[in-house]
């Protein structure tokens, strides 16, 4: 007993072991990749420092205080070094430390795309259920019309159009920005997530402004996860419903309702786990495009405006940060493996 | 921290009331100004590193100068931090009597000291403004002893070579490098003697109107009223800029009356608002043009005869009335419009007939291939697409390179391009010599000398008579022959056909809502909220 034990608890550590060497060789290919990659972009950071028409020693300079002047896998191992001592830069488009940057615009960016994807799970599953369960006829097309739309256009224009319907013609949404100006900075700040900060200061005229002003960036995003979602949903639920158990069920007499979700829909959850959390990773590092249009101060723009600046500081703790979701997913999807799927455990 | 399950209900209470009910919107505070615009090119506020014309605006509230330029006549400079100033006969050296009331936002009183270590600074720190300084001689080395103060409101500048008092203190009056600085401020946050240069990326320490409350890079910018001014408190008491990029959200934001000022926009946004009763547009002219740039390094565009084909090749009146709309009128001298010394336009035009005979002498009756390097953004990309089909009428056969400006302006800074479709010139100074210095002199040819802060070395084109003449004109103390010299700087410039062809030149359009009273924009980019107001 005392043996089996101690080879289960073997086995674990080396698992984990095999599974955190596995993530930090990524995370390093990812960077060397993205480090790489940024050094051999046309791009100058020091020109974006130091403008078009500054002279050349003043651009000399700006270039060896950067580092720029070292072999480039000098100047890898350097970042890697300050990257183990928890210093990820300094940020040209700031100045302000990299990480700090991140925290800072996160927020912005995961409330963004938590409500996207609680759109994205609230309408895409039923919609995907729905779809398979009515396969061919009217319910299945209408899933389709609504997924092909979510799937072929554009966010940039949805955005726009959303902009243009919801807030300038109806009224109905906050325009750009997180909040309305007037309660920009009188909001204190705890979590960074609007929504929460603005009901811990109970100020109900800010949570209203801020929850006007997500609603419309929230669900035009959502869509897009809407359409995976179901999409998916759809597949899996067709591949459950022509299975023989769930004929056995009918046969047994169980109601469309129970089978369906009862036998059906509860087979899928794990395969949808790994739907919905690959969805929410690419909500967190690709909101860009909706995020210009709303002006929203979110993780997609400050990447965007660091990668045309060419600051490699800050493009190098953005990648990293985005590898370190889609790790910080994928276990937690493994995790919940476990508890819905006895097989795994 | 506990929350209760009522507050949760009220919680979402609230946000299905926001989802159903529509909603009416107040206007922009009264007391507030909230403006709308891009800050992607906002990397710094410390006035010895901050290039480009936002920063310029911010500061010119955050700070004072010791002069400022007039709005309404702005060849005119008029007394600010400085109530009076001298040009000693000699042309050599500028004394600057400071008011003794001004006080910066921290309390400390500000003094000569503050003024001549703010100068100091930009040539101590060598960033990007110091170039301004560096074209006039100054240097870390000798600006100790050129800029320094007399008496606690007495400063003096000693002129570092011969030039024009006028263009220096033109600088003071309009270059971002010339804002005032509370020294004891700045040095309290000082790190490895890099005079505050890591604070001032973010902060500010100024005398000016406004308060710097916060800047979220890319989001933000606050600023509130700071009571102690020295011209009197401003009439707002907040202003709000906000980073938007995208000209259709700030169309509609402007419509609906979220934003009481809208930079930035394009063209066919801001023609559509132009309708709109509600909405005032006002434009100003910047000291810089649109420019074809030729590259002498090529073989062909070293032949005159090639570069002067090239000149009647571009389509002035087609770009200038459809595409230049709203950013920037016809200019084909390398001077702004509107200053004494510049000519009339020559009346350049399409003329592919002259082009193609052009080309025949200079030994390509077929043309040649070529490229065109160019933002991706308008309208740029507009004039470089009117260039390439014109060009092909005469045969030439350019292909677009589009970039970003570090793309763009980079190949061109090392002097490795055939052409490029760019923008530059001699900023906010209000002075021939500034245009020319940028765009025309190139005192040295070599690729070792590295003028990159010069265009005219960039594009290769090197005219020792104009280089002369340039010289001679800066330093003419008499009026009329220096207007003379300029003048024929020009005339010459014509005929030996520059290798940057101006095009246009740049106008920048802010729409401002119907209830802002008193905005007037300042060509210089130092446009002052002070004054401002709304009317309700």
């Amino acid at each position: 007993m005392f043996v089996s034990t101690a080879s289960v608890l073997g086995a674990r550590t080396s698992n984990a072991a095999r599974r955190v060497s596995t993530v930090l060789v990524t995370l390093l290919g990812l960077l060397a990749l993205t480090f790489v990659i940024g050094r051999v972009m046309p791009l100058d950071p020091v020109l974006a420092v130091v403008g078009p028409d500054a002279d050349s020693s003043t651009y000399d300079q700006v270039y060896r205080a950067m580092g720029l002047d070292k072999p480039i896998w000098t100047q890898f191992g350097l970042y890697l070094n300050d990257l183990l001592h928890g210093n990820f830069g300094n940020a040209l488009l700031t100045g302000h430390p990299v990480l700090e940057d991140i925290l800072r615009v996160f927020p912005a960016t995961i409330e963004l795309a938590t409500l996207a994807i609680l759109f994205g799970v609230l309408i895409g599953l039923p919609l995907g259920v729905c779809a398979a369960s009515n396969q061919g006829r009217m319910g299945d097309h209408i899933a389709r019309v609504i997924t092909l739309f979510g799937y072929s256009t554009p966010i940039f224009w949805l955005g726009m159009m959303g902009l243009l319907v919801f807030y300038a013609w109806l009224g109905w949404a906050g325009g750009a920005g997180r909040i309305d100006l007037a309660y920009d900075g009188m909001v204190p700040e705890v979590t960074g997530l609007l929504l929460i900060d603005t009901s811990l200061a109970r100020d109900w005229d800010a949570f209203a402004s801020a929850m006007r002003h997500i609603l419309l960036p929230a669900l035009i995003l959502g869509l897009n996860s809407v359409a995976y979602i179901s999409r998916m949903t759809r597949s899996f639920m067709l591949e459950q419903l022509s299975q023989e158990y769930i004929i056995t069920a009918r046969v047994k007499g169980l109601s469309r309702r129970q089978v369906v979700w009862g036998h059906a829909f509860r087979n899928i959850l794990v395969q949808l786990l790994t739907v919905v959390a690959l969805a929410y990773g690419s909500l967190l590092e690709g909101a860009v495009l909706i995020e210009m249009v709303f002006a929203w101060p979110g993780f997609g723009q400050y990447l965007t405006s660091s990668l045309m600046l060419g600051d490699m500081n800050a493009v190098m703790g953005c990648v990293l940060v985005i590898g370190l979701i889609f790790v910080a997913l994928n276990l937690i999807s493994d995790a919940l493996y476990k508890v819905f799927d006895p097989r795994t455990r | 921290m506990s929350i209760s399950p009522l507050l949760w209900a009220r919680v979402l209470a609230m946000a299905l009331a926001v989802t159903a009910v529509p909603v009416t919107y107040a206007k922009t505070p009264a007391d507030q100004l909230i403006v709308g615009m891009s800050m992607i090119n906002l990397l710094s506020l410390d006035p010895a590193a901050a290039t480009g014309l936002d920063v310029s605006e911010i500061n010119a509230n955050l700070y004072d100068m010791l002069l400022v330029q007039d709005v309404a006549q702005p060849d005119r400079l008029l007394p600010a931090l400085a109530e009076r100033w001298q040009v000693s006969d000699d042309r050599k050296t500028l004394t600057f009597n400071l008011r003794s009331d001004v006080k910066f936002q921290s309390g400390n009183p500000l003094g000569a000291d503050d003024v001549v270590w703010s100068l100091q600074r930009v040539l101590k720190l060598n960033l990007a403004l110091a170039s301004t300084w560096k074209a006039y001689g100054f240097s870390a080395d000798n600006v100790d002893r050129l800029i320094r103060a007399t008496d606690p409101n007495t400063v003096v500048i000693e002129l570092a070579r011969p030039t024009d008092p006028m263009l220096v203190l033109n600088t003071l009056a309009t270059s971002p490098s010339a804002f005032i600085l509370d020294r004891k401020k700045v040095l309290e946050h000082e790190k490895n003697n890099d005079l505050g240069a890591a604070w001032l990326v973010t902060h500010a320490a100024g005398s000016g109107a406004f308060v710097l409350n916060d800047w979220r890079a890319n989001d933000v910018i606050l600023m509130t009223r700071f009571d102690g001014y020295w011209g009197g408190p401003a009439k707002l008491k907040r202003i709000v800029m906000r980073n938007m990029t995208e000209s259709q959200s700030l169309r509609l934001m402007i419509e609906r009356g979220d934003l009481d000022i809208a930079k930035g926009m394009s063209a066919p946004d801001i023609q559509a608002l132009q309708k709109n009763p509600d909405i005032r547009t006002q434009s100003l002219q910047r000291g810089t043009l649109y420019y074809v740039a030729l590259s002498v390094k090529q073989p062909m565009f070293a032949d005159a005869r090639v570069r002067q084909a090239v000149r009647s090749l571009i389509d002035y009146q087609g770009i200038n009335q459809t595409v230049m709309p709203h950013y920037g009128v016809i200019n084909q001298r390398p001077l702004p419009l509107g200053l004494p010394a510049r000519l009339p336009d020559p009346g350049y035009q399409l003329n592919v007939d002259q082009a193609k005979k052009l080309l025949a002498e200079a030994g390509y009756p077929n043309g040649f291939k070529t490229s065109i390097r160019v933002l991706t953004e308008p309208p740029f990309i507009n004039i470089a697409s009117s260039l390439q089909s014109t060009l092909a009428q005469a045969g030439i056969e350019a292909s677009i390179i589009t970039g970003t400006g570090n793309q763009v302006y980079g190949a061109m800074r090392d002097r490795s391009f055939d052409i490029i479709v760019g923008r530059g010139g001699g900023g906010a100074e209000r002075h021939p010599h500034s245009s020319l210095r940028t765009l025309v002199y190139n005192p040295d040819n070599r690729d070792e000398a590295k003028l990159s802060n010069f265009q005219g070395w960039r594009t290769s084109f090197y005219s020792p008579e104009l280089n002369t003449l340039i010289e001679s004109a800066e330093v003419e103390p008499d009026a009329a022959k220096q207007l003379a010299q300029y003048r024929e700087i020009q005339e010459q410039l014509d005929q030996q056909v520059g290798a940057i062809l101006p095009v246009s030149q740049m106008t920048d359009t802010v729409l401002v809502y119907g209830d802002v009273v008193d905005f007037q924009g300042h060509t210089a980019a130092t446009t002052r909220y002070k004054d401002v107001y709304k009317n309700r």
